[in-house]
């Protein structure tokens, strides 16, 4: 998870590595650590400190992995011929590596020969057959290769095996919902806030999906789901506030004909209304006449 | 950092002593045979310094708070991890070729 400490700690020294001053090796590795994808910067930066013999040495024995994510970076920008130099170099040093085949196999994937990736990586699990980042590279190229519901075989195989990974369970999900499939991807929505349940963004995606599925039962849970946001990000998330709302006035819709009076639905919808205006107010106030027509209709509608 | 320390170690001196004058007066009161109810009012004001010196110490010696709740400023969470086990290297941005000049040079 990137906070907001780390990612200006991370802008200030992209900045920083940006205009000259030093500080490339904290840069690279606190992109390592967080793992986002920075892969220009990456492949600039690294190169330069892996061009200049004095700075290398200091490394010690991080040069290596800073070779692999060079060489990834490189792949990621097209720069086939760099990364196939440093995943050269790193064949060289580590002649038996398990990791450098799963390297030089990735090569093969970004060239785009997607039969000798396969069968790189089907010799690969042959030595080793529970290799967790060999089956979740497998999924990549289906998915890469347009082949969404190979991706989607090859994905369920891996998590009847693995369970507990909430990564390939977000992956899973998120190709569902690229297919409307919504059941399935509230169902690994479920899976991904099991395994991480503080953090909020997981909740607001779990809450979207059950709101588009839709029906009385699925949209109460999606507001109680928003309304779990709200309060892990203390009030703040804008499209929290608003699903609250639309929630509300769907749940009144859709039991228009039975005579429920929901009174604490109504005190949530007017508080997180309340809570949008003053946020609006605060950071787009000329967007707020829009908010309120677009509020009062809804609370009109219902 | 130093002055923490310093100001630490007297207010646990000046604790210690506090102690010790307690002791001595009560051995001073058994041997005149009273009743012991309470230190004297000098030790008193010794014993609320010490605390006080000793309370600044632990706050200021070791370093800047960090904040707890989930959602404040510096906590709350921006962006989630991009799953980089699924990275595809077969995006768009394959049009858009980077300037890179440069080789691994050895």
């Amino acid at each position: 998870m990137v906070t907001k400490t780390e990612e200006s700690e991370l802008k200030n020294l992209e900045i920083q590595v940006d205009n000259g001053g030093g500080g490339a090796w904290e840069y690279l590795s606190l992109v390592r650590k967080l793992k986002v994808r920075r892969s220009d910067k990456v492949l600039k930066h690294g190169l330069s400190i892996l061009n200049d013999s004095k700075l290398r040495s200091k490394l010690g024995a991080d040069e290596w992995t800073l070779y692999e994510q060079v060489a990834v970076a490189a792949m990621d920008c097209q720069c086939l011929d760099v990364a196939q130099d440093c995943t050269k170099a790193l064949r060289k040093r580590f002649s038996e590596s398990k990791r450098v085949g799963r390297l030089e196999a990735m090569l093969l994937e970004a060239k785009g020969s997607w039969e000798e990736a396969e069968k790189a990586y089907s010799s690969l699990l042959e030595d080793n057959p529970l290799d967790q980042i060999i089956h979740k590279r497998r999924v990549a190229m289906a998915k890469a290769q347009g082949n969404i519901s190979g991706a989607i075989e090859w994905l369920n195989k891996y998590l009847e095996i693995f369970m507990a990974d909430h990564d390939a369970w977000r992956e899973l999900a998120e190709i569902y919902t690229s297919l409307q499939m919504y059941k399935q991807a509230a169902f690994c929505y479920e899976e991904v806030i099991l395994a991480q349940p503080t953090v909020p963004l997981y909740h607001l995606a779990y809450a979207d999906v059950l709101y588009t599925i839709g029906g009385l039962e699925n949209v109460q849970t999606a507001k109680k789901y928003y309304a779990s946001t709200i309060d892990l990000t203390g009030g703040k998330n804008t499209r929290a506030l608003f699903g609250i709302c639309l929630c509300t006035s769907a749940i009144a819709q859709l039991t228009k004909g039975k005579n429920k009076e929901d009174k604490e639905g109504s005190q949530l919808q007017s508080l997180a209304a309340k809570a949008l205006e003053r946020d609006y107010k605060q950071r787009a106030p000329d967007k707020l006449p829009q908010l309120t027509t677009a509020l009062k209709s809804l609370t009109l509608s219902s | 950092m130093g002055l923490g320390f310093t100001i630490g170690f007297i207010g646990v001196l000046i604790l210690f002593h506090a102690a010790y004058s307690t002791i001595q007066y009560r051995t001073l009161l058994k041997i005149t045979e009273e009743e012991f109810s309470g230190s004297p009012l000098i030790v008193v004001i010794e014993l609320t310094l010490g605390l006080l010196l000793c309370t600044w110490a632990a706050l200021n010696v070791p370093g800047k708070f960090l904040c707890i709740l989930p959602d404040s400023d510096e906590n709350r969470i921006v962006s989630l991890p991009g799953n980089l086990d699924f990275m595809i290297f077969n995006h768009r941005g394959k049009i858009f070729p980077v300037e890179m000049n440069e080789r691994l040079r050895h």
